[in-house]
């Protein structure tokens, strides 16, 4: 890969990431409001009252003074305090991103497997039992939406069958520590990852069976089998390989958006993620903290993008000269 | 995360598939291991899960877990402004006065005795002898000087309305002294949380907003032992409490973000109480057993809100409102066109009781009794027959009546609450009735934030919300004074009048009980001010919005409402049910309830993972070794 290939990628990324940053400012000021009457509405707070905490919120100023103050505190990597905790936001962010993590991170990566797994199975035996039943299955899933998914599972085995609690991350006061504390949270993180893992599923098992049913019928294969070799080994060593690509490529994509978090999964068992965050910032509105879980957000997108457009020419000469 | 569309390619025929028996036999052969890996999984998964011990090192504790709907968003009293933060003070600070639980009558507290001087301005407090805060520092008249003083001078948001007036001294160690520049009816009552000097005198006035406030030193019968944020707030019972250590050992708040869930996990028994019932689970939950659900009122309205007209103006110098609004006796049709008992049985579910008076404090001796003569009865053709009578004609014959001398057809605009369940349906019915009597309306939806910035501007005719008023009346009434009218256009939301209305003879009377010292007397005067409020109708007052909470009954016994037989027993003014419960004997522990059979959630996971890795591997190897 060339030196101008790559730096032409990265210095992309990082007009991008100036863009989202000037646009995240605007986003959410387009909508009408006042955070201070909004967050304080019934507090009984004097006029005096209300005034410092719109300075204290940076709110007074004009809009352009706001802007530039933003820009600067921005280059600090300073995301500024939550209108609502009066928290840092990068602290906020930072306790947020590794429940997240923990979850989208392990059902992308298992929904990925298994999805992959599953198109291999089911465009080799294309138009075979198996192939019916798994991309019904993969298509059901899908066509689910997973906060209805989640719910369900909530009800079967959190409440009739009481096998996982009902939601949180820990038991509610725990004190577990070390080995009990990680059995702990992998119980509380079962349903939420395997509603995740279910939704997504689908996209993996679809894509890479449909580009599998692409490579069959190229030329190669027929002279692999030509040559003689066992079916199993044309499949394994001459046609996933060169099907994978679309599924690297949307793999790389969708770890970006690992960090933006589940909203409606996390809301619905309580998770205390980033998605979480994100639905209650808005309600206030809380500007820094959308502000700074935006920026996250992008980042780590624009990021993923690079990764996947670097990778996809790696694997894939034709994609650097081209 | 984001599902991307899947478009399949053209499918062209697939290349023909060998079909050796010896290949489909050994495909059928490795088959076998994956489903058999599958199988065992979950098999495993569900009896270790069901089997796994109890892994929770707190059994022996017992545990008293509350649900509810929001996260506490600050530990520190002088910032903090959501709900549970007020429980979790309200058990942490003990106050130099308390509150009765049937009444709010006040009750000693940190002071067993008070006398006041004849002009009501000054008042002399006795404290307890030997008080100590948690940490074994003892609590004196300097900590209560100090809290009262400071959040004065600083104007801490949760302080500042009580202790605006009031300069506090301390003779000695057990006397405080209030000096109150004005005659203040609030007085003996005296309920901010003292926080602990010793604590508070290390952080500048610079740095107290950005203070946590998890020192966990109080003086309250619980104090703060750990917080998780968006977990947990764990509470532990304070031993130097001057009451005597509570009858149990911690309590647990708990934030649920699904309330379904929240409902769940009651039933369960993961936790004991819970707030904020959504009210379609509340009616489910009201017959199940050991589990009783209550309507906690205090104090709490939704109101329907008409312009008004005299705050903010148009460009033109012509007020926001409706000309229409600005003339009582349309708003007196609007008030007769709303059926309060239909809106509470068909759109708010049957939760709440429909009210007249605008209720403007916890306590209901504040809200006055509309006398059947002035009541704005849902009388359909009386609306029809006033609004006739003030010359208001459907000139145009299109069904919605004009202005007067031939003006514009009357369209009112409807601002409704997204984020308010009740909101929409509420709409419905009422756009419905005003129909009948010849009004047309315009409904747009706004976010709370939106519609805070509309209301400033005035930029609505109609609008539902509601309001959850203090214990004293004060600042509820000060809320419809002329003082605040949206005044200034680049700052149209830094007001409270949210009805754009105001009467001066309502004024004059807030000012006089302002300062009324004889409470019959002062209780005379808000009556007669929300008397008036009530017929200026620039308020239709819905229902009394209750809180819907629920209580387990096989681990506590204590449960105590606030106010008495009415009021909510968690999330009250003081909430004396947290010192009042006393454990069931011989009832389990609580403390999250379910065991860990964590080991089931890993054993999935890796058996499942394993399985498809030795899979692909079984392949692999199979494949590699025929190459």
């Amino acid at each position: 890969m060339s030196f101008r290939f790559v730096s032409r990628r990265v210095l992309g990324s990082l007009a991008t990431l100036a863009f989202v940053i000037a646009f995240n400012f605007f986003l959410f000021r387009v909508v009408e409001g006042d955070p201070v009457a909004t967050l304080f509405r019934g507090r009984n707070l004097t006029q005096e009252q209300r005034a410092t905490l719109t300075h204290q919120f940076g709110l007074d100023g004009s809009r352009a003074h706001q802007f530039v103050s933003y820009l600067q505190q921005t280059a600090q990597l300073n995301l500024g305090r939550s209108y609502e905790s009066n928290e840092l936001v990068s602290s906020a962010i930072w306790r947020a991103a590794w429940p997240t993590i923990a979850l989208v991170g392990v059902s992308t990566l298992l929904s990925t497997v298994f999805g992959v797994l599953i198109g291999i199975s089911a465009a080799w035996k294309r138009g075979s039992k198996r192939d019916y039943g798994l991309t019904s299955f993969t298509m059901t899933t899908y066509a689910m939406p997973d906060f209805w998914l989640g719910m369900l599972l909530l009800v079967v085995f959190g409440v009739m069958l009481s096998l996982f609690p009902i939601g949180g991350i820990t038991n509610a006061g725990s004190d577990a520590t070390g080995v009990s504390k990680l059995l702990d949270e992998a119980h509380h993180m079962f349903l939420p990852c395997l509603t995740l893992t279910l939704a997504y599923l689908g996209e993996y098992a679809l894509v890479m069976r449909s580009s599998l049913l692409d490579t069959m019928r190229e030329d190669y294969l027929v002279l692999a089998r030509a040559k003689g070799l066992r079916d199993i080994v044309v499949r394994n060593h001459h046609a996933v390989p060169n099907a994978l690509l679309p599924v690297v490529t949307l793999i790389a994509i969708n770890f970006g958006f690992v960090l933006s978090g589940a909203i409606a999964v996390e809301t619905i068992f309580s998770w205390p993620g980033l998605g979480l965050a994100t639905s209650q910032a808005i309600r206030g509105p809380d500007l820094p903290m959308l502000q700074g879980l935006f920026l996250v957000f992008s980042a780590s997108v624009i990021f993923f993008n690079l990764i996947a457009d670097l990778l996809y020419a790696y694997l894939d000469p034709r994609v650097r000269t081209g | 995360m984001q599902k991307t569309s899947i478009i399949e390619r053209p499918r062209t025929p697939a290349t023909p598939q060998p079909s050796s028996g010896r290949d489909s036999s050994v495909t059928r052969a490795k088959r076998v291991p994956f489903v058999l890996a599958v199988a065992g999984a979950v098999a495993a998964m569900l009896v270790v899960a069901a089997s796994a011990p109890a892994a929770d090192n707190s059994a022996k504790k017992v545990t008293l877990t509350v649900g509810m709907s929001q996260d506490v968003d600050s530990m520190n009293p002088a910032v903090g402004a959501l709900v549970p933060d007020y429980d979790i003070w309200n058990v942490q600070y003990a106050t130099l006065t308390d509150k009765a639980s049937s009444d709010f009558h006040v009750i000693p507290g940190l002071a067993t005795s008070w006398k006041g001087s004849k002009d009501g301005k000054t008042w002399t407090y006795t404290l307890r002898k030997g008080l100590t805060w948690s940490d074994g520092q003892p609590l004196t008249s300097a900590d209560i000087v100090y809290t009262i003083n400071r959040s004065r001078k600083e104007a801490w948001l949760n302080y500042d309305s009580t202790v605006h007036n009031i300069v506090a001294t301390a003779p000695n160690a057990t006397t405080v002294v209030l000096h109150s520049s004005v005659p203040d009816p609030k007085l003996p009552v005296m309920d901010v949380y003292i926080v602990p000097k010793h604590i508070y005198d290390k952080i500048s006035a610079k740095d107290l907003s950005k203070y946590p406030a998890t020192d966990g030193v109080g003086s309250g019968p619980f104090t703060l032992d750990k917080w998780v944020k968006g977990q947990y707030v764990r509470l532990k019972a304070n031993p130097t409490y001057y009451k005597g250590k509570p009858a149990y050992d911690e309590i647990v708040l708990r934030p649920f973000s699904n309330l379904d869930a929240m409902v769940a996990a009651l039933k369960k028994g993961e936790i004991d109480a819970a707030n904020n019932i959504p009210s379609t689970a509340f009616k489910s939950l009201a017959g199940a057993k050991g589990i009783v659900t209550l309507q906690g009122q205090q104090g709490g309205f939704d109101e329907l809100a008409l312009n008004g007209g005299m705050g903010l103006k148009n460009k033109d110098g012509t007020p926001t409102a409706n000309p229409a609004l600005l003339d009582l006796r349309v708003r007196q049709a609007i008030a007769h066109a709303i059926d309060k008992k239909t809106l509470v049985a068909r759109a708010i579910g049957g939760i709440g009781v429909p009210a007249d008076a605008l209720s403007p404090s916890a306590n209901p001796e504040w809200v006055p009794k509309i006398p059947a003569d002035q009541l704005y009865d849902f009388d359909l053709k009386q609306a029809n027959a006033i609004l006739d009578a003030a010359g208001y004609k459907d000139t145009d014959g299109n069904g919605i009546r004009n202005l007067r001398n031939g003006g514009k057809d009357i369209v009112l605009r409807y601002a409704v609450r997204s984020e308010s369940s009740i909101a929409k349906p509420v709409a419905e019915f009422v756009t419905g009735w005003l129909k009948q009597i010849g009004i047309g309306t315009k409904t747009s939806t706004y976010s709370d934030s939106q519609l805070t910035s509309v209301v400033g501007k005035g930029d609505y005719d109609l609008f539902t919300w509601g309001w959850t008023p203090f214990v004293d009346p004060d600042p509820e009434l000060s809320y419809f004074k002329c003082d605040q009218l949206a005044k200034d256009p680049s700052d149209p939301t830094n007001y409270y009048n949210d009805a754009n209305f105001c009467d001066k003879t309502y004024d004059a009377l807030y000012a006089q009980q302002h300062v009324e010292l004889d409470h019959a007397k002062r209780l005379a005067i808000v009556h007669e001010m929300l008397t008036r409020w009530y017929r200026d109708a620039a308020y239709v007052v819905i229902d009394l919005s209750p809180d819907l909470q629920a209580y387990r009954t096989d681990r506590f016994t204590g449960w105590t409402r606030q106010p008495a037989g009415v009021g909510p027993v968690l999330f009250s003014n003081t909430t004396p049910t947290y010192f009042n419960l006393k454990p069931i004997a011989g009832a389990s522990s609580g403390g999250g309830g379910l065991g860990t059979p964590a080991i089931g959630a890993i054993g999935v996971v890796v058996l499942a993972l394993i399985g498809g890795i030795v899979w692909v591997l079984m392949r692999r190897k199979s494949a590699d070794e025929r190459e």
